[in-house]
């Protein structure tokens, strides 16, 4: 085996451990258990000879000819709602497991191994995201079977969204990356993060603001603020059109984050390749 | 193969805060070589610069000038801390970890496969005093000594060819303590230089062949233990002399004292030492003690650092 890979997979071995053994794999699995059994409660449907007779959400019956439709719009709904939770969450859940890196007497016998800084960053970042990747492709993979059982209706759309999440929790990771190398703290990495989630949805709306505002220059903050930013409000806007097999009209919410996310988690290397301990 | 395991030219290590603005000169100018194979030993009061010292080394700190070379490598690659095993002093092992998982973690960053580790860990365990018990035992259950000892077998794992230890048997019992010294003498035996950053005096001078004292950043004195604790005068203890050999000794030596029935004599050169030793023969007394005079390294330390 490459001997630059030995050290990578055995930091992303070591932050699974770490994410077990303070029971943030299993608090999460749990509630991705969990919504998954709410699902099965709550879609009931009925099959009569091979064709779909009824559904029943909430012990409502639903008309069976618009089952597509209605398939669609639960799956857009749990993807949005594990979308926006489930990335609160996953924040919650990793800006510890990034700091505790940082701990002194930890972080010292870390670099006194022959493992160049930025791989050790990238290990962690890399254990951390398939922390909770596996947890978002279980819930969605999961609740994606469930409907197709149910329903016989198998569309990629909502797979395909799993993925987005994951990107999205990528860029917001290399934040808590990036606040975690400045300034040791989960706190402040949850509360930057926050805010960076809490700030991109009012930009979404950077028309309405910018009709609002009569200044120039404060316009200009906006629409520099929106593009510079990640997009997430937009990308949920784009996984709910991909569920619903609807054209996506721009594809630049997507770009322009992961740009975002690129040279946020290069600053983070950069500072810490400079930083002494 | 390079002659030096550790050698820094003019290290200096500056922090620097901007609010307030305040500036900390931890390292000063600090020039040392360590041969390879040798015991090391770095001394000093607490805040004198050695762990910042020793972090440079590692290049978990960054010289603000000068450079530490580890085996003639820039202790900055990368590469140059492949041969080096370390033991830091507050550490904070994963405490999620047992024995076992800790060795392989830190084996893994080293670079070592799979198998070699699994080939390794049994046996360094067993040689470091942890029972099998202790092998599948989470760190978080371990004792301090415990703690001491899989971190030193942490350090030994790749088979390293420089050992830097920062106080390595802090919190371990006497046998453990006992225990280590062997472990370190063995490796010494091997070829191994050891790098040892300690508190206990005592332990250093028992062990270590080199020292280097460290005040306020700056190197204060280095060289062997042997030159450093040995006096310049030369003590003669004899018994059962008459009162009259009993004046004239006294007379000849630059100091004298009686204790436990036995006359204790300082002389100031070899010469004078022989002369006081035929006397004292050639009139019947008993010698109990003759060599050189020779401080401790305590002496030696509190006398450097007390300036």
């Amino acid at each position: 085996m490459n001997s630059q890979l030995i050290p990578v997979l055995a930091l992303i071995k070591d932050t699974f451990r770490e994410a077990f053994a303070r029971r943030i794999f299993w608090g999460f699995a749990g509630c991705c258990t969990a919504l998954l059994a709410f699902l099965v409660f709550i879609m009931r449907i009925d099959v009569v000879a091979g064709a779909l007779a009824t559904i029943t959400i909430f012990g409502r019956a639903m008309p069976t000819t618009d089952v597509q439709g209605l398939v669609h719009q639960t799956q857009s709904v749990i993807a949005m709602a594990l979308y926006f939770f489930g990335m609160i969450i996953s924040v919650f859940a990793s800006a510890g497991l990034v700091a505790a890196v940082f701990e002194p007497g930890r972080i010292e016998l870390l670099l006194s191994k022959p493992v160049s800084r930025s791989l050790i960053l990238l290990g962690r970042y890399l254990g951390n995201l398939l922390v909770v990747a596996a947890n978002i492709l279980y819930l969605t993979i999961g609740s994606w079977i469930i409907f197709g059982i149910k329903t016989g209706l198998w569309g990629g759309g909502y797979l395909l969204s799993s993925l987005f999440t994951i990107f999205v929790f990528g860029v917001l990771l290399a934040v808590i990356v990036l606040v975690g190398v400045l300034w040791e703290s989960a706190a402040v990495a949850i509360m930057v993060t926050f805010g960076i989630m809490i700030v991109t949805p009012i930009l979404q709306q950077r028309a309405t603001i910018e009709r609002l505002l009569s200044a120039e220059w404060s316009r200009n903050v906006v629409t520099v603020l929106y593009y510079v930013l990640p997009k997430t409000s937009d990308i949920g806007v784009i996984i709910r059109h991909l569920i619903l097999n609807e054209a996506v009209d721009s594809w630049m919410p997507v770009w322009s984050t992961a740009l975002f996310g690129i040279v946020v988690l290069a600053a983070g290397i950069l500072h810490f390749r400079r930083r002494t301990f | 193969m390079p002659a030096y395991a550790i050698e820094t030219e003019n290290l200096t290590k500056v922090f620097r805060s901007r609010w307030p603005r305040r500036e900390l000169t931890a390292v000063d100018n600090i020039s040392i070589r360590v041969p390879v194979g040798s015991t090391y030993g770095l001394l000093g009061p607490n805040g004198a610069g050695k762990t910042t010292f020793v972090k440079m080394l590692l290049s978990a700190a960054h010289p603000t000038a000068g450079r530490a070379m580890v085996f003639d490598r820039d202790s900055r690659e990368p590469a140059a801390r492949a041969p080096i095993g370390y033991l830091p002093e507050n550490h904070r092992f994963p405490t999620y970890l047992t024995g076992w998982d800790m060795l392989d973690f830190y084996g893994a960053l080293s670079g070592m496969g799979a198998a070699e580790r699994k080939r390794r860990i049994p046996d360094l365990l067993t040689q470091v005093g942890l029972d099998e018990r202790a092998h599948q035992l989470r760190l978080g259950k371990y004792s301090k000594g415990m703690l001491q000892r899989v971190g030193l077998a942490q350090a030994l794992m790749h088979a390293p060819k420089l050992l830097v230890l920062d106080e390595p048997s802090d919190g371990v019992d006497p046998v453990g303590r006992r225990q280590i010294r062997d472990v370190l003498h063995a490796l010494e035996q091997k070829g191994v230089t050891i790098f040892l950053n300690s508190h206990l005096l005592a332990e250093v001078e028992l062990f270590c062949r080199e020292v280097a004292i460290i005040q306020k950043g700056k190197l204060a004195l280095s060289g062997t233990v042997l030159e450093l604790t040995s006096g310049s005068g030369y003590r003669l203890e004899i018994s059962g002399a008459t009162e009259q050999m009993e004046t004239e000794l006294r007379s000849r030596a630059r100091s004298a004292g009686a204790a436990n029935g036995m006359l204790q004599l300082l002389f100031g050169t070899r010469e004078e030492a022989n002369q006081a030793l035929d006397l004292a023969r050639a009139n019947g007394c008993e010698v109990e003690t003759f060599g050189r005079t020779r401080s401790t390294l305590e002496e030696v330390f509190m006398k450097t650092v007390e300036g």
